[in-house]
């Protein structure tokens, strides 16, 4: 077990490492000539040429990168000229303040979809099956941001019950502490994933729920809550691991969205200004970032799976 | 004696979406203390409906619309479920067919066991997982204290199904329902599974209602047998009656139609015409008239009830009083005279020592190498022009990697395959893809090896088209000779593989196999998905057309009766080698391999005489890993004669008479002598 772990994660560093490599390349390809940027069109090109030989831009292309991952492995992510302070202190409490709107939203999305799921599969093709199936339609294949404006409609220009903006506070803790400006992003976000969840879920179960094993457990004289919660839980969940792994990036993606809308100061908002900026480096420390994202997801979903399933359990 | 189950007139429907399945009308029966009670019939007929009804188990849309269910005089139909509970699991336990679905994979053995004990009995979780240890020692796991962490998908399909009897036992249940518990077994662990139920039987006086559709099976060990047929319960007697003084016309054929040992295999086995009655639109009047040799007019207007003495009852107008069918009574045709090739000509078909292995690996990204299944070492045989030849042996013994290599789908490690003298193996690109329209494979899936989006046209023109004969217009011409040649009306060219019945679809593949006038065809358990009154029309046609296209088969089947019949040399195998080789006559009379001899000695018979006074010379343990075969010969293992020299030494294939090899140090006939075993053993 520990040894094939060990495997797995060396094999997501290499994976890591190549995007790493992706992302300078292209860093490269879009603005091997920083100094122009910065120094502005009117600059000489003896300037420039001065600018980019003192910061090392005129260097191979190898070397730079070697650079560039000595400065990664010192957690230094480049510099945003255009902001004109390190990406990483661009990015600081961002990525807080967004783990803290996808976490929430994630796990309770997870803990919602999962019984829907469930309740859906034992009452297949009855009414409450067809209501919540046509609830989850209509969300999924609404916009995340349609969904946002409807929400902002109702709740906050309507009724006022809550605030149109999300939490406005530089720190976690403060957005932490006031959960009723971020209840509407969240129930945003929440609701797109339930949608998309709870249908993964329904089908997963009701596979389950067609297993001989489930007819021998009901044949020991299991009450249907034992077999539902002892038998069928953790089987159908099997298949939402690795899902929920692979979705972890894209939670990021729906973050741009609803983080713009809501004007809430994460990882999307940023990345969403430092597009109007043309601000490179920034730009390329999130993919950077949504690629580390994506091989962890995979790799603590597949952690997940040995852990749940014991017919993959590996020595 | 008392009475422990009693159903009345018991109907149950399924619901679907657009009719009403008729699953179960009328039925009775009744199981006393200590009983064994046969149930059985073919697929559909509603035997397994029936024992999920007296568990209150139906699937979705299944409901239990009249009659009665009483054990020991309480009515069980209408009980509230949390009544019910308390009787699942307690006072009746069931075991199904298949134990690698049936045991939940994300639970340990232990947990699964006790749950039923801690359910039903209460107590702490300690005596619960004792009681587990218990009742596993009990059914035969080795070592159960050592096993309660195990997981299902570590035991084998043996052991799982012993763990599944376990936890059926656990809470004492007065019935058990045991549902084709053998069928997805081998037929040694079939043998060892029906002698512990029969053990377990005696021990502890329970009723068992036996499920199955294998009338060997019931012959052996059932006090009496109840037959039924498209959802009603056609007769009840005594097991030794059953089979010999029958008075349903159906029971009567079904027993017929299931080929025996001594079957005349030129002539076409006895089979039921037809296919049983679609039960959401059931005919009015006897079920069976459609296809019965007996009906008259009557038959079609009212359906006969039940009726007859105590021991002895009856549902038809016009019972048969002649006891079994006879041998002249049947309608049999000789198969015509196959022109097969003499002993001097080159063979059709030339196995030459092929060896195949699969590695084994670990580790999810970064695979190694940490062992290989051998699954067949070095296996030489021949085929004749016009032969059908079998190949026996149970799962995992390398029959069917076998069978994929000689029709090309796999490469072998080493080994040649000759094909009218030329090595398939050594063929490439087009020359080898000409070669392939001469060797075919038919599948043992009815369901999963035709395109289930492919019409039936398409599906017998494909292989005419990617062999680029014959125009569009002689396709189909062909596909129509075809679909006649297979009994099929044309008009089924339209449709799609799941419109037609398991059999149906059988003779489509036979069809799809025939297009291409193969010379050989390599038959992978050809009729084991089919039941017993559609297999023998499947085995006759095989039959027929063998003569009429002139080809060869190679006919692969754990099933020793229906090889039996089609087979003129059959070969044994045994973990990935062949351990015997004889006509089929020489091998069911005088096997030498006690492998062969075990093998014959377990088939549950269709005949109470022979199965009981059968010693029950049980071949014990189970197969070995083929990761690690055991050295010199590889069934010493499990073999009563194995001696010191069987670990060491490797037997030789041997000359037991004419055509008939064997590999063992001891076996049960005597040799030839060794100068002609010398000279026989490399030509077989």
């Amino acid at each position: 077990m520990a040894g094939y772990l060990f495997r797995r994660f060396v094999t997501s560093l290499v994976v890591v490492l190549g995007i790493s490599m992706v992302a300078f390349a292209m860093l490269h390809l879009i603005s091997s000539s920083p100094g122009r940027a910065v120094l502005g069109l009117h600059a000489s090109p003896k300037a420039v040429a001065a600018f980019n030989k003192a910061n090392g831009y005129d260097d191979p292309i190898v070397i730079q990168y070697w650079h560039y991952l000595l400065q990664l492995l010192h957690g230094n992510l480049g510099y945003s000229y255009k902001l004109n302070q390190p990406v990483t202190s661009v990015l600081g409490e961002n990525v807080l303040r967004s783990l803290y709107l996808s976490g929430v939203s994630l796990v309770l999305a997870i803990l919602i979809a999962i019984p829907l799921g469930i309740y859906q599969a034992v009452r297949r093709n009855h009414l409450g099956d067809y209501i919540v199936t046509s609830g989850a339609f209509t969300l999924y294949s609404m916009p995340s941001f349609f969904l946002g404006l409807l929400l902002i409609q109702a709740f906050a220009l309507s009724l006022k019950i809550f605030p149109p903006e999300a939490s406005q506070s530089v720190s976690v803790i403060g957005v932490i502490e006031d959960p009723r400006a971020m209840f509407l992003p969240i129930l945003n976000l929440v609701a797109i994933q339930v949608a998309g969840y709870s249908q993964y879920m329904r089908s997963s179960a009701l596979d389950g729920l067609g297993q001989d094993y489930i007819r021998l457990a009901r044949a020991k004289g299991l009450s249907q809550k034992a077999v539902l919660t002892g038998h069928l839980l953790r089987n159908s969940i099997l298949p939402m691991i690795t899902l929920i792994g692979l979705s972890v990036p894209a939670l990021l993606a729906g973050n741009l969205l609803i983080e713009t809308l809501f004007n809430y100061p994460g990882l999307g908002l940023m990345f969403y200004n430092a597009l109007q900026n043309e601000d490179y480096p920034i730009l390329l420390s999130y993919t950077l970032i949504a690629g580390v994202l994506t091989v962890a997801g995979n790799f603590i979903a597949d952690v997940a799976i040995t852990i749940a399933d014991p017919r993959v359990r590996l020595s | 004696m008392t009475r422990v189950l009693e159903i009345e007139d018991l109907s149950t429907h399924i619901q679907l979406s657009r009719s009403v399945v008729q699953a179960v009308g009328n039925v009775n029966l009744h199981i006393d203390a200590g009983e064994t009670l046969g149930l059985v019939g073919e697929s559909g007929c509603g035997k397994s409906i029936t024992g999920l009804s007296i568990m209150g188990l139906l699937p979705p849309g299944g409901k239990v619309v009249g009659g009665s269910i009483k054990l020991e005089g309480r009515e069980l139909v209408g009980l509230p479920d949390a009544e019910m509970r308390k009787i699942r699991g307690n006072d009746i336990a069931m075991i199904f067919q298949d134990s690698s679905s049936s045991l939940n994979p994300t639970k340990t053995i232990g947990e699964q066991v006790a749950e039923p004990v801690l359910l039903h009995r209460g107590g702490s979780k300690k005596e619960a997982v004792d009681r587990a240890i218990e009742v596993l020692d009990l059914v035969g796991i080795p070592g159960a204290k050592e096993r309660l962490s195990d997981y299902p998908h570590q035991l084998s399909g043996g052991l799982r199904q012993r763990v599944m009897i376990a936890i059926a036992l656990s809470c004492d249940p007065k019935v058990l329902i045991a549902d084709e518990p053998t069928t997805a077994l081998d037929v040694t662990i079939q043998a060892q599974i029906l002698k512990l139920l029969d053990d377990l039987k005696e021990r502890f006086g329970m009723s068992i209602l036996l499920i199955t559709h294998d009338m060997g099976v019931v012959a052996g060990r059932a006090d009496r047998v109840n037959v039924m047929y498209a959802g009603r319960m056609v007769e009840a007697t005594g097991t030794k009656e059953i089979f010999s003084n029958m008075r349903h016309p159906y029971t009567q054929a079904l027993l017929a139609s299931i080929p025996r040992m001594d079957q005349d295999n030129t002539k076409t086995l006895f089979s039921i015409p037809g296919i049983p009655p679609d039960l959401t639109n059931p005919p009015p009047g006897c079920r069976f008239a459609p296809r019965c040799a007996y009906t008259k007019s009557d038959c079609q207007e009212s359906e006969p009830s039940l009726s007859g003495s105590e021991d002895h009852v009856v549902a038809c107008f016009h019972p048969v009083m002649d006891g079994p069918l006879k041998p002249e009574k049947m309608v049999t045709l000789s198969h015509g005279v196959r022109e097969r090739a003499g002993e001097g000509e080159t063979p059709l078909l030339e196995v030459i020592d092929l060896e195949k292995t699969f590695p084994v690996t670990s580790g999810a990204i970064l695979k190694r190498k940490v062992g290989k299944v051998h699954a067949v070492s070095g296996v030489s045989l021949t085929v004749r022009r016009g032969e059908i030849f079998g190949l026996v042996g149970e799962s995992g013994c390398g029959k069917s990697t076998l069978g994929r290599m000689i029709v090309g789908l796999e490469r072998p490690d080493s080994g040649k395959v000759l094909l009218n003298g030329e090595d398939i193996f050594s063929l490439r690109g087009r020359t080898l893809a000409k070669k392939r329209r001469d060797l075919q494979m038919m599948f043992q899936d009815p369901y999963g090896s035709l395109d289930p989006r492919m019409r039936v046209a398409a599906i017998l023109r494909e292989p005419l088209s990617i062999q680029g004969v014959e125009s569009a217009k002689d396709q189909e011409a062909r596909s129509i000779a075809l679909m006649r040649e297979v009994g099929l009306p044309s008009k089924a060219l339209e449709r799609f593989p799941h419109e037609f019945s398991g059999g149906q679809r059988q003779r489509i593949g036979l069809a799809r196999a025939l297009t291409l006038n193969p010379k050989l065809i390599v038959a992978d358990e050809p009729v084991s998905a089919l039941d017993v009154s559609i297999r023998s029309q499947v085995l006759n046609l095989m039959k027929r057309l063998q003569v009429s296209h002139d080809m060869a088969y190679l006919v692969i089947s754990h099933d020793l009766a229906v090889v039996k019949y089609l087979a003129d040399r059959i070969g044994v195998m045994y973990l990935g080698k062949l351990v015997e080789l004889a006509r089929g006559d020489d091998l069911y009379s005088r096997a030498a391999h006690p492998y062969t001899q075990g093998l014959i000695d377990t088939i549950p018979l269709p005949d109470p005489e022979i199965e009981r006074d059968k010693k029950k010379r049980v071949i014990s343990g189970e197969l070995p890993s083929p990761i690690a075969p055991p050295s010199g010969c590889r069934f010493r293992t499990r073999c009563p004669r194995a001696q010191e020299i069987c670990a060491i030494e490797e037997p030789k294939l041997r000359t037991f008479g004419d055509q008939h090899y064997a590999a063992c140090h001891f076996p049960l006939v005597e040799p030839l002598e060794e100068a002609a075993s010398a000279s026989g053993q490399t030509k077989i």
